[in-house]
């Protein structure tokens, strides 16, 4: 019974740290460029398949793998950011919301037509590697998600904090007519926070895309989740999505494990309204 | 001379729609037709909550589903007429709005629209998986016919398209009179008022929660009615109907059309019903470009069809 319960607090960790990195680059795109990015889901994808293609087609190992993708997602990132998101800077949230839908279904169908429907399974050549451990059992699948997402988040946190473009970054998100004041190229933080976000959300694909599979609708799903880490954890709050990712992967681990799995989609919006209905006044830092 | 051709604007559409089944005689057409109705129905009762009151909710085919559902399962259950269960279904939803807007309209902007497209995937999910009630993923099959009526001697079965066609006008006559009656009063104004500025509209006396809620339990109201209506045209409803990518399409059509002016939404519903079956495509090959066409007019059309006519209009007169 213990060990079941601290399986189940183990996969949950696994799946918050995915939600984590999905809810990093949403929430960073959020605060800088307060744009809500449907698609995002759709670069966790793309990320997913050049991964894919990465190790099946070329043979690159797995862990080399992620990282070359997330500077493709990364440099997609870049382009999406000038081709469509540009144009509607400053524009109502209505039309960003609506163009990054648009751009969600462009890309989830575009990917069915070229990579048809059927779901992939990704090997990173870890599949069957264990790790006992105080009678807990994980494969290094699962364990690499939570090594990476820590390694990532790590270095996005240095980032962020210590060197000058990350200065500029959270000055931008904090007042952006006097960051523009002071002399920051405010275009060049927003392309670079889509490339950041993509890349983040990229890891997030490759590594959910060897434990689960990889098809274009995987994308959908996670991102609806990690819109609430992104709500829990307070808009463009980054501290805030690292700890709402992981209670959300937990409650949902526990709750599809302990209470019903076919709900286990229902639990994020459970969480959120009782958030509202104890926290009415709005969450973390008050409504926008 | 605006308002005069305004008027030879409305006598033609007028016409129009009422000679439309005999223009097109295929089955099919008239099919679409009573389609557009139903989206023109969904699409300006959206536009109460987004376009007038400045709420953006993406729940709207939520609202519209649970009107569906509950006017389905009462006639199937309880063997009611769609003349009493429409009724129920416009009054439930209602109040499942009332409720869940008592509780998120406090939220703003991004938190509202979030929260409001969460929500209708809840419903989905529950409408998937209470399989007792619902038939989940099944669906209802068998629903009713409206009983026939009699109105002047004449017998109307809803045994053709057409008859449909007519009932759904006149639903959508007397919806978009009432909303026009609703944006065009003192609570209409004040409604533009929250849209505009909330804060602003709160400081001089707007119970600003109160109209916010008003506008979101009377939209999603309408929203469950043109649910029963489809229910009963179609006979099966499942929760695939009534999903978030159909609330965002209804949206889509209110914005097409211009979601701050009154006609926008339904010239948006038509167009965008009618004119995709002209491109006759594969599943995902259309969507594809349903996407891409979203992208192209969120930034070329940013203001809908009827918004942007009319900046051009103003705007000539202006130069005059």
């Amino acid at each position: 019974m213990i060990a079941v319960f601290f399986q189940q607090g183990l996969n949950g960790l696994v799946l918050g740290s995915t939600y984590v990195l999905i809810a990093l680059g949403l929430t960073m795109i959020f605060g800088i460029l307060e744009v809500i990015n449907f698609a995002h889901g759709e670069i966790y994808m793309i990320g997913a398949f050049l991964t894919l293609f990465l190790t099946s087609i070329f043979g690159i190992p797995f862990l080399f793998a992620i990282p070359i993708a997330m500077i493709g997602s990364g440099l997609f990132g870049l382009l999406i950011q000038r081709v469509v998101f540009r144009p509607i800077i400053g524009k109502p949230m209505i039309n960003g919301m609506l163009i990054s839908f648009g751009l969600s279904v462009f890309l989830m169908n575009l990917s069915t037509l070229l990579f048809k429907a059927d779901p992939r399974s990704l090997d990173s050549g870890f599949a069957h590697l264990n790790i006992r451990f105080l009678g807990l059992q994980i494969t290094f699948e699962r364990l690499l998600v939570i090594i990476i997402a820590i390694l990532l988040v790590s270095i996005l946190y240095l980032f962020i904090q210590h060197t000058k473009v990350g200065r500029a970054m959270r000055a931008v998100a904090e007042d952006r007519e006097a960051a523009q004041a002071v002399g920051i190229n405010i275009d060049r933080i927003h392309l670079l926070t889509f490339g950041i976000g993509c890349a983040l959300a990229s890891a997030a694909g490759s590594l959910a895309g060897a434990i689960f599979f990889v098809s274009p609708i995987m994308g959908w799903a996670p991102v609806i989740k990690s819109f609430v880490v992104v709500i829990l954890g307070g808009f463009g709050n980054v501290m805030g999505a690292i700890l709402a990712g992981l209670i959300l992967g937990i409650v949902e681990s526990f709750g599809g494990g302990y209470i019903s799995y076919a709900y286990k989609d229902a639990y994020a919006f459970v969480i959120l309204l009782l958030a509202f209905l104890l926290k009415p006044e709005g969450l973390l830092g008050g409504n926008r | 001379m605006k308002s005069f051709l305004r008027f030879i604007f409305a006598l033609l559409l007028m016409f129009f729609l009422i000679l439309a089944p005999w223009l097109f005689e295929k089955d099919y057409y008239i099919h679409l037709l009573v389609m557009a109705c139903i989206y023109s129905m969904l699409a300006q009762s959206l536009g109460l909550i987004v376009g007038f009151t400045g709420q953006v909710s993406l729940c709207h085919a939520t609202f519209y589903g649970i009107g569906a559902y509950i006017s389905a399962l009462l006639s199937l259950n309880y063997e009611m007429s769609f003349w009493v269960t429409f009724w129920f279904g416009g009054i439930g939803a209602a109040l499942a709005a009332y409720i869940f807007g008592s509780i998120v309209l406090r939220l703003k902007g991004h938190f509202l629209a979030i929260t409001t497209a969460l929500f209708g995937i809840m419903v989905t999910l529950v409408l998937d998986n209470w399989v007792e009630l619902t038939k989940g993923p099944m669906g209802l099959p068998g629903i009713p016919n409206p009983t026939p009526i009699n109105i002047l001697g004449f017998k109307i079965g809803f045994s053709s398209r057409t008859e449909y066609y007519y009932l759904a006008l006149t639903f959508v006559f007397f919806m978009s009179t009432i909303l026009y009656r609703i944006i065009h009063s003192r609570i209409g104004k004040a409604m533009l008022a929250i849209r505009e500025n909330e804060e602003v509209a709160q400081s001089v006396g707007i119970d600003t929660m109160r109209f916010k809620l008003a506008a979101f339990t009377v939209g999603s109201g309408f929203a469950g009615i043109a649910g029963s209506f489809y229910a009963h045209y179609i006979l099966f409803i499942s929760p695939v109907s009534f999903t978030l990518s159909e609330s965002i399409n209804i949206l889509v059509m209110m914005i097409f059309g211009g979601m701050q002016t009154f006609v926008g939404p339904i010239i948006g519903a038509i167009t965008l019903t009618i004119l995709p079956e002209f491109l006759r495509m594969t599943g995902a090959l259309r969507l594809t470009l349903y996407g891409l066409v979203l992208i192209l007019l969120i930034i070329f059309l940013p203001s809908g069809i009827v918004g942007s006519i009319k900046e051009k209009w103003s705007s000539s007169n202006e130069g005059k």
